[in-house]
C-alpha cells in the first residue's frame, strides 16, 4: 500500500461515490483515503471530498475521491460533483435491496451528468454482514457485466476488498486515458511533466491529456 | 446520577448517567461497561469536539445575573418589547443571549411560542383535541420518511453526550421531532440537513418546542432550504456569491476563475445554519443573532469566512486551483471562526436584508430564464423576530411563559410579588386551578410539614425548604 506524496503525480483523476443515503460512501472515502472507520460518521451534506495517491505500474496517480449525500432531494444539486469526474462508484448496501433496487436510477443520473467516458464500478458495500445479506452476489454481478460495469463487494468496516475496488476503478481509468480510446479533451485530468515542484507551479490544465509510455 | 466536577469548563459525567434507564450501549465501537468517565466540555461534547478550546471567555456571574433578568423581563412583555423596543433586543441578542434562557428566547424569537401556544388543542389533555404535536408525535409516520430519519440518528453530533447513545433519549427525541414535521408537512417530508438544525434546537429545549421551532425555521426563516429540488438553497448560494463581489472581489474573481460553484461550499455551511462548521461557542452566538434578525446573519457568515480565508493574494497563492480552494474552505483557520472576532465581523459587515432581497430578485430572474419557473414556489422568507411576529399577531395568552415548576408562596410574600409587575420571579399563584392540591414535595427536608403522603388541603400554604435563598429577594431567581 503506498500512499504516495502529493508532491510526486502524473494524473489527476476525480472519482465521485453516488448511491442511497447510508449504504457506506463516507466510509469507502475515509477507509481508502485515510484508513479511518467510524459507525457514527455525520450525514453528508453538501460535498466532502479526499484525495490518496497509489501507484499503477509505475505510473504515480493521485486519486481525487468526492462523496455526496445520498437522499434523493440532493440529486438536484449533484450536476457540479459530476463535472470531471472519470470514474464512479456506484455503492449499494448488500443487505437492503432497496439499496440495490434504485441502482438503475443512479445509473440514468450518472449518464445525465457525466462524462460519456466515465468508468463505473458497482460496489455492494457491508460485505461483513453477510449472515444478513439480501442481494446476492451473483445476482448483482450479472446485472453489472449486462450493464458494462465493474463489479466487487467490499466492507468499508473490515477493511475488506477497499483498496482492490479503487484500484481497479483508477486502472481502468489509466487504461483509457493513456490507450487513445478517449479522444483528447473528453476525459478531464490535470497531469505534470516529467518535473516535481511544488503544486502552484502546475498549471491548470482541464483538457490536456498526457500521453505516457 | 451524574457526577459533575466543574473546573475550567470542563464537567466530568459517568457512563451511567448517560446509560441510565436506556438499553442500549454508547455507540457501537466502544467497549465501555460500568462506570468510565467521559469528558465533557461546558457544551456537553466530548474529547474537544465541536472545537471547544475550553478558553475561558465566560461571562462573570454578575453580569449574566443582569442579562438574565433584562431577558426575563423582556419574555414578560414580549410583545411591547418587539413592537417598540426592537433595536434594544436586537443588541441583547448580538452580545449574547444567557445560556440559562436561551432554549426560551429562541422559541420566543422564532415565533415558536406562540405556535405551540395556538396548537395545543381546545381543552388541556383531552384525547379528541390534543395538542398538535400530541397528535403527530402519537402517529406512526410515513414508513419511507422513518427509514431515512432512523438512518441518521446516531449521525448528528454523535460526539455529543445528548447524542452519544444508540436508542438513547437524545436520539429518541430527535426521531420524533423529524418524524413529527414529517407528518406535519408531508408534502416536505424529510431532508438530511433538518436533522442537525433539530438537534441544535434539542440541545436547549423539549421536543415539543424544539418541533415549533424547526417548523419557523423551516417555513419562515429558511422556507423551501429542505424542499426537494433544493432550489433555495441554490438560489441563495448564487446570492452569495453575487454579493460576494462587493465585500470582497478578489475572492470572488477567484471563485470565478476555478469556476467554483457556490453549492460545492455552501451547502452545508447554509442548510446547517453554520452549526457543524463554527466552533460551538460561535454556533451559539449566531444562532442567538439569527433567531433575532433572521437568513442575512448567515450571509454575513458565510461572506466573512470567504474574505478571511480568500480575500487577499497572499492567502490565494496557496490554493490555485479547484481543489486546493475547496479544501481551504473546509479547514477555516480558527481564528477567524472565534466567537469574538466572527461576532464582530457579522454585526460590521454592511450587508442588509434589502441588499439580499435586491439580489434575490436578481437571481430569481436569472433562474427562470436558464431553469425556467420554479418547481417548489416557497413563501417569501422572514427577516427575523420582529416581521414573524409583525405578520401573525400573537395575543397575551401565546405570550405567556408557562413555568413547570411552581412554587407556593407563603402569604406574606405574596403580597410583595403581587404589587411589582416587573417581578422577574417565575412563581406564580395556581389560582386557576382552586380544587388541585399543589404537587407534593418530593424531597422533603425532616422539618417540612409536607412529610405527610396524604394530599394536602389546597388552602394550606406549604413551605417549601431546601434553599437557602430567599423566595423575596430581589434578585428573583429562578430556577428554569
Amino acid at each position: 500500500m503506498n500512499m504516495g506524496t502529493d508532491l510526486a503525480y502524473n494524473f489527476v483523476f476525480k472519482v465521485v461515490l453516488i448511491g442511497e443515503s447510508g449504504v457506506g460512501k463516507s466510509n469507502l472515502l475515509s477507509r481508502f483515503t485515510k484508513n479511518e472507520f467510524n459507525h457514527d460518521s455525520r450525514t453528508t451534506i453538501g460535498v466532502e471530498f479526499s484525495t490518496r495517491s497509489i501507484q499503477v505500474d509505475s505510473i504515480t496517480i493521485k486519486a481525487q475521491i468526492w462523496d455526496t449525500a445520498g437522499l434523493e432531494r440532493y440529486r438536484a444539486i449533484t450536476s457540479a460533483y459530476y463535472r470531471g469526474a472519470v470514474g464512479a462508484l456506484l455503492v449499494y448496501d448488500i443487505t437492503k435491496h432497496l439499496t440495490y433496487e434504485n441502482v438503475e436510477r443512479w445509473l440514468k443520473e450518472l449518464y445525465d451528468h457525466a462524462d460519456p467516458h466515465i468508468v463505473v464500478m458497482l460496489v455492494g458495500n457491508k460485505s461483513d454482514l453477510g449472515n444478513v445479506r439480501t442481494v446476492p452476489t451473483e445476482e448483482a454481478k450479472v446485472f453489472a457485466e449486462a450493464k458494462g460495469l465493474l463489479f466487487m463487494e467490499t466492507s468499508a468496516l473490515e477493511s475488506t476488498n477497499v483498496e482492490s475496488a479503487f484500484l481497479e476503478v483508477l486502472t481502468a481509468i489509466h487504461k483509457k486515458v493513456a490507450s487513445k480510446e478517449v479522444t483528447r479533451g473528453s476525459i478531464s485530468a490535470v497531469t505534470l511533466g516529467q518535473t516535481l515542484g511544488p503544486s502552484s507551479e502546475f498549471k491548470e490544465e482541464r483538457r490536456s491529456c498526457c500521453n505516457s509510455s | 446520577m451524574a457526577k459533575l466536577q466543574s473546573g475550567n469548563g470542563v464537567q466530568r459525567g459517568t457512563v451511567e448517567s448517560l446509560a441510565e434507564h436506556e438499553s442500549s450501549s454508547l455507540g457501537s465501537d466502544s467497549e465501555l461497561n460500568g462506570f468510565t468517565e467521559i469528558q465533557t466540555d461546558k457544551y456537553g461534547f466530548i474529547g474537544g469536539a465541536q472545537q471547544s478550546t475550553g478558553e475561558n471567555d465566560n461571562i462573570p456571574p454578575d453580569v449574566l445575573r443582569q442579562r438574565e433578568a433584562k431577558w426575563l423581563d423582556m419574555l414578560n412583555s414580549w410583545d411591547k418589547w418587539m413592537a417598540k423596543k426592537h433595536k434594544k433586543v436586537k443588541l441583547r441578542c448580538q452580545k449574547g443571549i444567557p445560556p440559562s434562557l436561551r432554549g426560551r428566547a429562541w422559541l420566543y424569537l422564532s415565533g415558536g411560542k406562540v405556535k405551540k401556544e395556538q396548537n395545543q388543542g381546545k381543552f388541556q389533555g383531552s384525547k379528541s383535541h390534543d395538542a398538535r404535536f400530541k397528535e403527530l408525535d402519537s402517529q406512526p409516520g410515513d414508513p419511507k420518511w422513518l427509514d431515512v430519519i432512523e438512518r441518521d440518528l446516531h449521525r448528528q453530533f454523535p460526539f455529543h453526550e445528548m447524542f452519544v447513545a444508540r436508542g438513547g433519549h437524545g436520539q429518541q427525541d430527535l426521531f420524533r421531532v423529524l418524524k413529527a414535521y414529517t407528518l406535519h408537512r408531508p408534502e416536505e417530508g424529510y431532508c438530511q440537513a433538518q436533522a442537525p438544525i433539530a438537534a441544535v434546537l434539542l440541545m436547549h429545549m423539549p421536543a415539543e418546542d424544539a418541533f415549533w421551532g424547526l417548523v419557523q425555521i423551516c417555513e419562515k426563516y429558511l422556507p423551501g432550504y429542505y424542499s426537494a429540488g433544493l432550489e433555495a438553497i441554490q438560489l441563495d448560494g448564487e446570492i452569495l456569491f453575487a454579493l460576494l463581489k462587493r465585500v470582497a472581489p478578489v475572492a470572488h474573481r477567484h471563485l470565478k476563475k476555478y469556476k467554483i460553484d457556490p453549492i460545492l461550499y455552501m451547502t452545508e455551511w447554509f442548510m446547517c445554519a453554520f452549526s457543524r462548521t463554527l466552533p460551538w461557542a460561535s454556533v451559539l452566538r449566531m444562532w442567538d443573532m439569527f433567531f433575532c434578525e433572521g437568513v442575512k446573519i448567515v450571509f454575513r457568515v458565510g461572506l466573512v469566512l470567504l474574505k478571511c480565508m480568500l480575500g487577499s493574494q497572499e492567502k490565494l497563492k496557496a490554493c490555485q486551483g479547484q481543489y486546493e480552494t475547496m479544501e481551504l474552505l473546509r479547514s477555516i483557520e480558527p481564528r477567524y471562526m472565534q466567537e469574538a472576532f466572527l461576532v464582530q465581523e457579522v454585526i460590521e459587515l454592511p450587508v442588509s436584508e434589502r441588499d439580499i432581497e435586491k439580489e434575490h430578485l436578481f437571481q430569481l430572474r436569472r433562474w427562470k430564464e436558464t431553469n425556467g419557473e420554479l418547481h417548489c414556489k416557497s413563501p417569501p422568507r422572514m427577516h427575523g423576530a420582529k416581521a414573524i411576529i409583525a405578520a401573525e399577531p400573537p395575543s397575551r395568552q401565546d405570550l405567556k411563559q408557562n413555568p413547570t415548576i411552581i412554587v407556593e408562596v407563603p402569604q406574606t410574600t405574596e403580597s410583595k410579588m403581587e404589587k411589582g409587575k416587573k417581578a422577574k420571579s417565575k412563581m406564580q399563584k395556581k389560582t386557576d386551578m382552586k380544587n388541585t392540591s399543589p404537587p407534593l414535595n418530593p424531597y422533603p427536608l425532616p422539618s417540612d410539614p409536607a412529610l405527610v403522603s396524604d394530599t394536602l388541603a389546597p388552602s394550606e400554604s406549604q413551605h417549601l425548604q431546601g434553599s437557602n435563598q430567599s423566595l423575596s429577594s430581589t434578585e428573583n431567581d429562578t430556577y428554569l
